[in-house]
């Protein structure tokens, strides 16, 4: 599978501070590609610097088979590249077209690419009813779409996003994950994003995790939750029944809090012989999965989470 | 379409579209008029009539002598609230948004020195218009041809001066917030250094001196001469000592230590002031983008 980013041993220092140290990575041609990480992990920088916005101190980056680093090999990785930012970066007085058009025109499109890029973009995220609204009076939403569309407007190759769907409402936050996933299938453009949103990171095909600096984990959302999470049982009993004494008996790892007994399973499956020997005890029962949030509290266990 | 061509455009675009923002870029001027309406014309024609009788021409001459003061400043408030744009940019991250296209950052950093030219000369030519009519409905006559093209490249040469001047003051800053500062610092202190709410004879000679060594304010010199010389001609008829006395205290031309300033030596020292601003900013530029 072609690699479209290859990153080795790249770091970036802030006079002593290390920001990030050294970290290692692959993304595949068309994948989707998630950083997780807590604030000040070195997301931020990692994709700052793979954006030519920030000069790394150490280490190759080779993006489309470019090396990062020279001047002309910049240029050639920042056509090659859409960012969308975590803020706005659109010009509220403007309208979305004008706004739009005008970032285009900087990647030196001839009028007739750029014309075809706007319907383009406009297939993708449906910018007819707001195209001639003033940037400054959408809602969150719509000022996502354009956001993302000034992001696509030159046909990159590889899209970053920062926090794509921070602070948006749910609605919103699915209309901008079917757009992301349509351009991903329908155009094979790669994703790399960065999110907070742990069931967003869960439908990617690769996750990396981040912790001070270091990548600290990487897999599919399938083998992290393999390796860091357990599916449980939550039972409360009935009255007047001792909970603690019947699961001591019957050999389980648990925890109780306010009645409600948190049991440790193999698998949701093997839940269901332990509800079979209790069930003339309980009074109601929960199963629950491991979830990516579990897999991100886990790395992170001594690191708050914001 | 040219990708500088269409940066400026663009900065143009958010800088005409933020009505608050024109209004403040010409806040001072209006505020000198009011000052002008309200005592600095009467104090004026009292202080000339000590000097030489009261005659029609003399109202003229005052109005023409603020309107000098005016166009000067009026460079100076324009071409810094367009700087303000890039400070903008730079804070709310739609710079690290042009610099993820394939354009030097230099090219950028330049179309928004080009946009302020652009707003200081149109602004200044709208300022210059309004000034016409205004000396006219006053009782002044139009003026000529050739006083209009040297006006025009007395405007060219004021708005060159102040956005490299304000460019260099702009790269001493990298938030909206300290950016507001300066700009009322700017607008308050501008109207001081060229002599326009007091007239240059009224503050201590070491004042006189910091103006007379501040390179903008020989902008205002050129504009009195340039729009003051006919009427001063006829409201000092027959009294050169007079003349000379005022064109002195009100900052028509500069005296140093007795050796009068010609209008060729203020272009001169307003060309030398542009060249060491624009090589300071430059200088200031690659430090801050090392």
């Amino acid at each position: 599978m072609e690699l479209v980013i290859d990153v080795k041993n790249l770091s970036k220092k802030y006079g002593s501070h290390e920001a990030v140290k050294g970290i290692s990575f692959e993304v595949k041609k068309g994948a989707l590609f998630a950083f997780l990480g807590t604030n000040g992990a070195g997301k931020s920088t990692s994709i700052e610097m793979l954006c030519t916005l920030l000069e790394k101190t150490s280490g190759d980056v080779k993006i489309n088979g470019v090396s990062l680093g020279s001047r002309t090999n910049n240029y050639l990785i920042r056509k090659a590249i859409g960012v969308v930012f975590q803020q706005s970066i659109l010009d509220t007085r403007l309208t979305v077209e004008e706004n739009i058009l005008h970032r285009g025109n900087i990647y030196k499109l001839t009028k007739k690419e750029l014309q075809e890029n706007w319907e383009f973009v406009n297939r993708y995220l449906h910018l007819k009813d707001i195209a001639k609204k003033k940037y400054g009076t959408l809602s969150g939403g719509q000022k996502r779409r354009a956001d993302i569309a000034r992001a696509i407007i030159h046909k990159p190759t590889i899209l970053f996003l920062d926090e794509p769907t921070t602070g948006l409402d749910p609605q919103t936050r699915v209309f901008v994950w079917d757009a992301i996933k349509k351009l991903q299938e329908e155009t094979n453009m790669t994703i790399f994003l960065t999110t907070h949103y742990m069931e967003e990171a869960a439908v990617a095909d690769e996750i990396v995790v981040m912790k001070e600096g270091k990548i600290v984990s990487k897999g599919t959302p399938h083998t992290l939750k393999e390796q860091y999470t357990y599916d449980e049982l939550f039972v409360f009993f009935n009255n007047g029944v001792d909970g603690t004494s019947l699961l001591t008996q019957h050999d389980l790892n648990f925890a109780e809090k306010n009645g409600e007994y948190r049991v440790r399973v193999q698998s949701t499956i093997h839940a269901l012989d332990i509800l079979k020997e209790l069930q003339n005890f309980i009074s109601s029962f929960e199963v629950k999965k491991g979830s990516m949030d579990d897999v991100f509290i886990r790395i992170n266990e001594e690191v708050p989470l914001t | 379409m040219n990708t500088m061509l269409n940066l400026v455009n663009r900065h143009n675009k958010v800088f005409r579209r933020d009505r608050m923002l024109v209004f403040f870029s010409i806040l001072s001027v209006i505020i000198v008029i009011m000052l002008y309406a309200i005592f600095i014309q009467k104090t004026q024609v009292d202080a000339i009539e000590q000097l030489v009788p009261a005659s029609d021409q003399l109202k003229t001459m005052v109005n023409e002598w603020m309107v000098a003061g005016l166009l000067s400043i009026i460079a100076v408030t324009t071409t810094l609230a367009a700087l303000g744009i890039y400070i903008k940019d730079l804070e709310t991250k739609v710079m690290a948004d042009f610099l993820t296209t394939p354009n030097a950052r230099a090219k950028i950093q330049l179309s928004y020195v080009i946009n302020s030219l652009l707003i200081g000369f149109v602004l200044s030519l709208i300022g210059l218009i309004a000034c016409q009519l205004f000396i006219v409905f006053m009782g002044g006559s139009w003026f000529s041809l050739e006083k209009i093209a040297q006006l025009i490249g007395i405007i060219a040469l004021a708005v060159t001066l102040s956005s490299v001047f304000n460019l260099f003051l702009t790269l001493l800053v990298s938030t909206q917030n300290a950016f507001s500062t300066l700009n009322t610092v700017v607008g308050t202190a501008i109207g001081f250094l060229c002599g326009v709410y007091v007239p240059l004879g009224a503050v201590p000679e070491f004042v006189q001196k910091i103006i007379m060594l501040f390179p903008i304010s020989h902008t205002t010199v050129l504009f009195r001469e340039a729009l003051m010389r006919d009427s001063l001609d006829k409201v000092f008829e027959g009294a050169p000592e007079a003349a000379n006395t005022y064109e002195i205290q009100f900052g028509v031309h500069y005296e140093w230590n007795d050796v009068i300033f010609s209008q060729l030596d203020s272009v001169i020292y307003i060309v030398a002031a542009i060249i060491v601003f624009t090589l300071i900013s430059l200088w200031l530029y690659g430090k801050k983008n090392k």
